[in-house]
């Protein structure tokens, strides 16, 4: 059954993108992220104007985050002033993400910078996702203790001034650094079609040293407004959100995060870590192919923004 | 009646000369003039049907030629730079139908000579694509007014990229044995538009050829226009583009937040 898309002009298989939908659910909710950085490739891969692909994923990532932050909030695990403060940065990053985007566009290169953005924070995270949760699987496989816990953050991250307390996550540090961080994966939704989950949450984890319990939650309420926002500038500034695609996979994606979720109570939490790692490292490695790879056909018609 | 009259009175009077010597003439009609592109659109197939009128019997060749609305065409190369493979600055080409066909009963070549057929725009090689950004005009060996492409000796490369992947993506499509005579000066051809043609008017020419002229022409067009939600969506997001977003990120929200209230009730 095929159906056409108004905003892309390409008809797709409805069940197939349904289907994708949910896989990327499925993963999504097993992981605990927002899958962006796996369903923008394939979308592209079936046939969707890369444009077209990055916006409309900013409604799918908003949707779905939104979904999984209700659990969390009920569970009081959101730090919503955490939150706040990396969705500010959030906002200024997703304007400057979304016209850096145009622009882009408009020299040609955005091929480049999205393949090359994947192949280096794809690859960079996945490899250290990768290297920890093996380290982990050996440790236990030999008997001995998890690694003991460097407590100990960054000096930097001290010195800075515009100090604020954090109550739900026990911190006492400046707004720059998550304001920063804000920005940064604000830039990167724009730009790669992602929520920025991927980067979120290791550098909540490492970087800012906020308690595990409160950075999913946390990174879901930064992503759901950045998202939102990258969106509905997506739509007034670019025209390339399409709603129809946005909604084939919200349907899959909500039932596929459901499963996801429920299955991932079967593996242990460094196991999923290592399964996620390698998809990453994949997704990121089979992106930047391209860019090493002799193509077939030298020339590449650009859809849309002829000025 | 009037009509009728007159054709009664040249039947009744063969004593008068004819004046001019018979002109031939051609007629087509579409099978659909309207296509309407909704939900389920996967492509349209639209017949012509014709005829051509030539007391002389002179053999004679149609050419169908399709041209979908004018759609300006960016283009980039990539090449090799320190090992990646790079996109070039986009070139613009302009004059480009979003949709081509050409259609005929033999091979258009065998049909006209190159002249002709560069001045008509009939076939692939001859549409008059052209990318006017990228032109200056200049003086050379004291031959005022020449006209330079920047792209140099590749302009022509360049050109043919366009064509060929316009044809991949099967928007551009040339078939020399498309036209078929099914009987005496009567003929059809298939005209298949795909999924991704562009919407807009289209206009197909059909042109009578003898003795490697074109004698008779007809034109007639034929619309492909979103209808329905596909169409409502798709003005929506063009002219109120910011409420259109505001409307679709509130959709997306509200189907999470209904999806996990739903859950959360199991």
């Amino acid at each position: 059954m095929d159906i056409y898309l108004p905003i892309a002009e390409v008809a797709v298989n409805a069940p197939l993108i349904v289907a994708l939908g949910a896989l990327v659910g499925f993963i999504s909710g097993m992981f605990g992220i927002g899958g962006g950085f796996l369903m923008t490739p394939l979308l592209v891969f079936f046939g969707i104007p890369a444009p077209v692909a990055v916006s409309s994923m900013a409604l799918h990532v908003a949707g779905s985050s939104m979904s999984s932050v209700m659990a969390y909030g009920r569970r009081r695990a959101v730090d919503f002033r955490m939150g706040g403060v990396l969705a500010a940065g959030g906002v200024v990053g997703a304007f400057v993400g979304v016209e850096l985007f145009r622009v882009l566009r408009l020299l040609g290169q955005a091929d480049l910078i999205v393949a090359l953005s994947y192949l280096v924070f794809l690859s960079v995270i996945g490899s250290l996702m990768l290297t920890e949760s093996l380290g982990a699987i050996l440790r236990r496989r030999r008997g001995e203790p998890a690694a003991a816990h460097r407590d100990r953050r960054p000096i930097w991250l001290y010195g800075l001034p515009l100090k604020v307390r954090f109550p739900r996550s026990r911190l006492y540090i400046s707004v720059i650094p998550p304001l920063a961080l804000g920005a940064f994966v604000g830039v990167l939704s724009a730009i790669m079609g992602v929520g920025g989950g991927f980067i979120l949450v290791p550098a909540m984890i490492y970087v800012l040293r906020m308690p595990a319990g409160m950075v999913v939650g946390t990174s879901l309420m930064q992503i759901i407004i950045t998202t939102a926002l990258t969106g509905v500038l997506q739509a007034g500034r670019n025209q390339t959100v399409d709603v129809v695609l946005a909604v084939l996979l919200l349907i899959g994606g909500v039932v596929g995060a459901q499963l996801g979720a429920r299955a991932s109570s079967r593996f242990r939490a460094e196991e999923l870590r290592a399964i996620l790692a390698l998809i990453v490292l994949l997704v990121g490695l089979r992106m930047g192919l391209g860019l090493f790879l002799t193509p077939d056909e030298p020339f590449v018609l650009m859809a849309g923004m002829v000025g | 009646m009037t009509l009728l009259t007159t054709l009664m009175l040249a039947a009744a009077s063969p004593t008068l000369p004819p004046t001019l010597p018979p002109t031939p003439a051609i007629s087509a009609a579409l099978t659909d003039t309207n296509v309407r592109v909704s939900s389920n659109f996967s492509g349209a197939r639209i017949i012509l049907y014709g005829a051509v009128f030539d007391p002389s019997k002179r053999p004679s060749d149609v050419v169908v030629l399709v041209r979908g609305p004018e759609q300006p065409v960016r283009i980039t190369r990539r090449h090799k730079v320190a090992g990646l493979w790079l996109n070039s600055r986009p070139v613009v080409f302009r004059g480009a139908p979003g949709f081509y066909r050409a259609a005929s009963n033999r091979p258009l070549a065998d049909i006209a000579n190159f002249g002709i057929l560069r001045r008509l725009g009939a076939g692939m090689d001859h549409l008059p694509i052209n990318a006017p950004a990228e032109q200056r005009v200049e003086t050379r060996y004291g031959v005022r007014d020449v006209v330079v492409s920047k792209l140099g000796a590749d302009y022509y490369v360049w050109r043919r990229a366009v064509v060929r992947l316009k044809e991949s993506a099967g928007l551009y499509d040339e078939d020399e044995h498309g036209v078929r005579f099914v009987d005496q000066g009567l003929f059809r051809a298939e005209i298949a538009l795909p999924a991704g043609a562009p919407t807009g008017i289209y206009r197909a020419e059909i042109l009578l050829f003898q003795d490697g002229r074109p004698v008779a022409r007809r034109s007639r067009t034929l619309s492909v226009e979103k209808v329905g939600l596909e169409r409502a969506l798709y003005v929506w997001a063009h002219v109120r583009p910011w409420s259109y977003g505001l409307a679709s990120m509130a959709l997306a929200l509200a189907a999470g937040w209904a999806a996990s209230a739903a859950f959360r009730r199991e």
